[in-house]
């Protein structure tokens, strides 16, 4: 066959290919001679000389096309109602396979005739014209124009008795009654709506939405509310979340048997709108309960169903927020005894891990709950008990467990055990506001275990502050670690000072080592340093020491901080040798009994040259030790004489004095406070000049909003002290107040 | 038991032991810059803490730093040795006295 335009006879070609045609629409049998034969005569017309004739082609198959349909309708409804789904949908099935056939046998008409003509995508897309419109005037491909003629002339007649038909089997099938038309028609025929559609490259759906989604949403929504009300008459919210959890599980099932994917949502949408948000008040109404007494599974229903409602999970939040809180402060009440530290961190930390855990399963770890974990531990760990009134202890409490953990004293608990507990104790301490007030009391402890050696183990301490300058930053720690460094740099020095001694051939007479800690880092500024006469068995360490260093060092002076210091002593007069620790002072009065046995308390205070504090403490814990008599019941500096007891017997041939020095006096707790209170001015004054110097002038609120801001990484500055502190810059004529407005500040260079 | 304790303390010599031992004593001490004032005039923070650039450069280091020193000049005034070297490349003169400028000694 020549691919050359020749003459051709119309009428006669066209007969042949519409009897093909009829094979083919109709899914018969046609042989690949005659399909090849009519694939040439399609062609043979479209370049026909000399005119073609493809546009009459097109025009004969429309109108074949639309007298297919018509005599398909007529086939569809002879049956009657009952039928009418189930033949649509075999016609349909059939109709459009086999127009997808005659499609390709159409190719040739399809891609040189029509495709040219047409507009392109992007005019189609963005163009403003109504697809609609635009296709109708134009011609279309085979496959298109007979999916086009089945809209126009089996939906449109057909359509709303159709719907009728489906939303009809649907109604069915929510009743759980035996389906009178095949599901997979039912399916099929509402695919059809948007297979039919397929072809459009703008508003594909434009059929299956408003002629069935809109009705099936309307009457499902009809349904809803239906059983929403008969539902709620039982009055149970959890049966009720049970129930409509798994009516909507049913519905999403539901659709995704019958309905196009892009229907889902919107089911489910409707759903929760009638069986939800439109009952929030009757959800409420148990929230409380089952926040209470936590009833998992209730709560988490609650959860996805509240979920899908905006905002309506703030109220859930709420309630857990505070039911959170109440168990927190529950938790820490009436914390007494000895370990109302421990108790008060693990307590709180048994809350805090209990609900964590509550929320990762009941709430699925939502931000929101997260939220109100963190808000109400916030408020339960920075509580002000009798309304505010007292100061908060959390900081002084969490610092003290630290310490407990850290001491070597610490019973029973093996290394890594310590160490998680430390790792658990930094969720408490994030949490604290006074993160300065804890960093006092922590820097104290630390002192106390580094310099009486009580330290349990220094890789934990080490660890500890790397976490606590992980969650605040190296300026928070810096002195923590340079008092660690101080550590290790004395223990060299000792060495040091070892050799230097055995080099030079000095025999000290006793077993001296010392530490040298740096001014300022440790937090022993308040103790000032008591006049004291050092007992002469000293003397020698204490100038060989000093030589050295200062051999050693340049500019330095050495301080002795003898409250500080702890010298052994063997107590060789009694039944047992026994020895034991005591402190420089301590050891000092003991030493003045080497040749005597009764002392009066005038005479050791004044050889040894201490104040009245320093000695009654000592003397007491002396006595209170029974290692010395008193003849009075109270020790009075004057007149008490002081004996030596010569029967003294203990258990233990090792023992330590200690109660004079270890223990945390109310008046240290004070002293840690007010020692805040006065850092606090100065940062606070520092953050105002700074604040002032970078903008010269600025209104009142804006100051403390910006010093607030500022000071909020280590702790939360009360209005008052920040008002305290501006008045203080004024009187210092850092800044002045404008003189238009009392309510502005303005920086004086 | 007494009695015997009694006849130690009579008759010393014989007995080389004492009554209190001293065997072991764990001394501590404070070391401080032996400076007449505890400030650095040139920065304004106290000499026992590192001086305000060291303080912002050693905010990477995980230890305090021990490098920023004390410098004393003739007339005995201290600075940090940071502060002041460099101060001295504007001024070769003691920013209290205005003396002309020289080390005296510097902390180790």
């Amino acid at each position: 066959m020549s691919l050359k335009p020749r003459q051709v006879d119309f009428n006669a070609t066209w007969k042949a290919i519409k009897e093909t045609i009829r094979g083919v629409i109709t899914l018969d049998h046609v042989p690949r001679t005659v399909w090849n034969d009519r694939f040439s005569d399609v062609y043979s017309l479209c370049v026909a000389y000399p005119e073609p004739l493809a546009d009459r082609l097109y025009a004969e198959t429309r109108q074949y096309l639309i007298d297919h349909v018509a005599q398909l309708l007529i086939k569809v409804q002879q049956d009657g109602e009952q039928s009418l789904v189930k033949n649509y949908f075999l016609y349909w099935t059939q109709y459009s396979a086999g127009s997808r056939y005659l499609h390709s046998l159409y190719l040739y008409l399809n891609q040189q005739h029509i495709r040219t003509q047409r507009m392109s995508d992007a005019e189609i897309i963005y163009g403003s014209i109504d697809p609609n419109v635009a296709i109708q005037g134009d011609q279309m491909e085979i496959g298109e124009l007979a999916l086009q003629v089945w809209q126009t002339n089996m939906i449109s007649p057909l359509g709303h008795r159709l719907v009728k038909l489906l939303l009809e089997a649907i109604d069915l099938d929510r009743a759980g009654l035996p389906p009178k038309i095949p599901i997979e028609a039912v399916k099929g025929t509402i695919l059809s709506f948007v297979e039919v559609q397929a072809y459009r490259k703008k508003s594909q759906l434009q059929l299956y939405v408003e002629l069935f989604e809109m009705p099936f949403l309307n009457a499902s929504g009809e349904h809803f509310k239906k059983d929403a009300a008969i539902l709620l008459q039982e009055r149970n919210v959890s049966l009720y979340m049970e129930k409509v959890k798994a009516k909507i599980d049913e519905e999403l099932f539901r659709a995704r048997q019958f309905l196009y994917s892009s229907s889902l949502p919107k089911v489910a949408d409707r759903c929760q709108q009638h069986m939800i948000a439109e009952h929030l008040q009757f959800l409420y109404s148990e929230c409380q309960n089952m926040v209470k007494f936590e009833q998992r599974k209730d709560l988490s229903n609650m959860y996805d169903l509240l979920k899908t409602v905006p905002n309506a999970l703030v109220s859930l939040v709420d309630t857990v927020f505070d039911h959170i809180k109440n168990q927190g402060l529950a938790a820490i009440h009436n914390l007494q005894g000895d370990s109302v530290h421990i108790n008060f961190v693990e307590n709180l930390l048994t809350v805090y891990k209990k609900y964590r855990a509550l929320i990762n399963e009941v709430f699925k770890s939502d931000q929101n709950f997260m939220g109100a974990l963190d808000k109400a531990c916030n408020s339960v760990i920075n509580h002000r008990p009798n309304d505010g009134r007292s100061p908060c202890r959390s900081p002084e409490l969490l610092a003290k467990y630290c310490d407990t953990l850290l001491k070597k004293s610490s019973k029973g608990i093996c290394e890594s055990e310590v160490d998680e507990k430390l790792s658990e104790s930094i969720i408490i301490f994030k949490y604290i506001d006074d993160k300065d007030v804890f960093q006092k009391f922590y820097s104290r402890s630390l002192a106390k275990r580094l310099i009486h050696q009580q330290t349990q183990s220094m890789d934990a301490e080490e660890a500890m502050i790397n976490r606590l300058k992980q969650a605040c930053g190296y300026e928070f720690t810096s002195k923590l670690h340079r008092m660690f460094t101080d550590m290790s740099v004395s223990a060299d020095l000792n060495n040091k000072f070892q050799t230097f001694l055995n080099n030079d051939k000095i025999e000290l007479g006793i077993n001296f080592g010392i530490y040298v800690l740096q001014a300022g880092a440790w937090p022993l500024g308040q103790a000032v340093v008591t006049p004291f006469a050092l007992p002469q068995q000293l003397e020698k360490s204490v100038q060989m020491f000093e030589s050295f260093y200062h051999n050693k060092f340049n500019g330095r002076k050495l301080t002795w901080l003898h409250h500080l210091c702890q010298a052994e002593l063997k107590l060789g007069y009694l039944r047992k040798p026994y020895v034991v620790t005591v402190q420089t002072f301590q050891m000092a009065i003991l030493l003045l009994f080497e040749k005597v046995d009764t002392l009066s308390c005038k005479e050791i205070k004044e050889t040894l040259q201490l104040n009245s504090e320093q000695f009654k403490r000592h003397a007491v814990s002396l006595v209170d030790s029974k290692l010395l008599l008193a003849d009075t019941e109270d020790i009075d500096e004057f007149e008490t004489n002081l004996r030596l007891n010569l029967d003294y017997s203990n258990k233990r041939t090792k023992f330590r004095i200690t109660a004079a020095v270890q223990k945390e006096t109310p008046h240290e707790v004070e002293q840690t406070m007010n020692s805040v209170e006065e850092d606090r001015k100065m940062y606070l004054q520092a953050a105002i000049v700074r604040i002032m110097k970078s903008r010269k002038v600025l209104k009142h609120n804006l100051l403390i909003q910006e010093v607030y801001s500022q000071s909020k990484v280590s702790f939360a500055p009360s209005v008052q002290l920040i008002k305290k502190c501006i008045e203080s810059l004024i009187d210092k004529q850092y800044i002045e107040r404008t003189p238009h407005s009392s309510e502005e500040y303005s920086y004086v260079a | 038991m007494a009695d015997e304790n009694d006849n130690d303390r009579i008759d010393d010599n014989q007995k080389p032991e004492k009554m209190f031992t001293l065997k072991k004593w764990n001394a501590v001490a404070m070391w401080s810059w032996d400076v007449e004032c505890d400030t650095c005039a040139i920065c304004r923070v106290q000499v026992m803490d590192a001086c305000l650039r060291c303080q912002a450069e050693s905010k990477k280091d995980s230890y305090g730093k021990q490098d920023c020193v004390v410098v004393w000049g003739e007339c005995n005034h201290s600075f940090h040795y940071c502060c002041m070297s460099l101060w001295v490349k504007q001024n070769n003169r003691c920013p209290l006295c205005q003396q002309e400028w020289s080390i005296q000694r510097m902390g180790k």
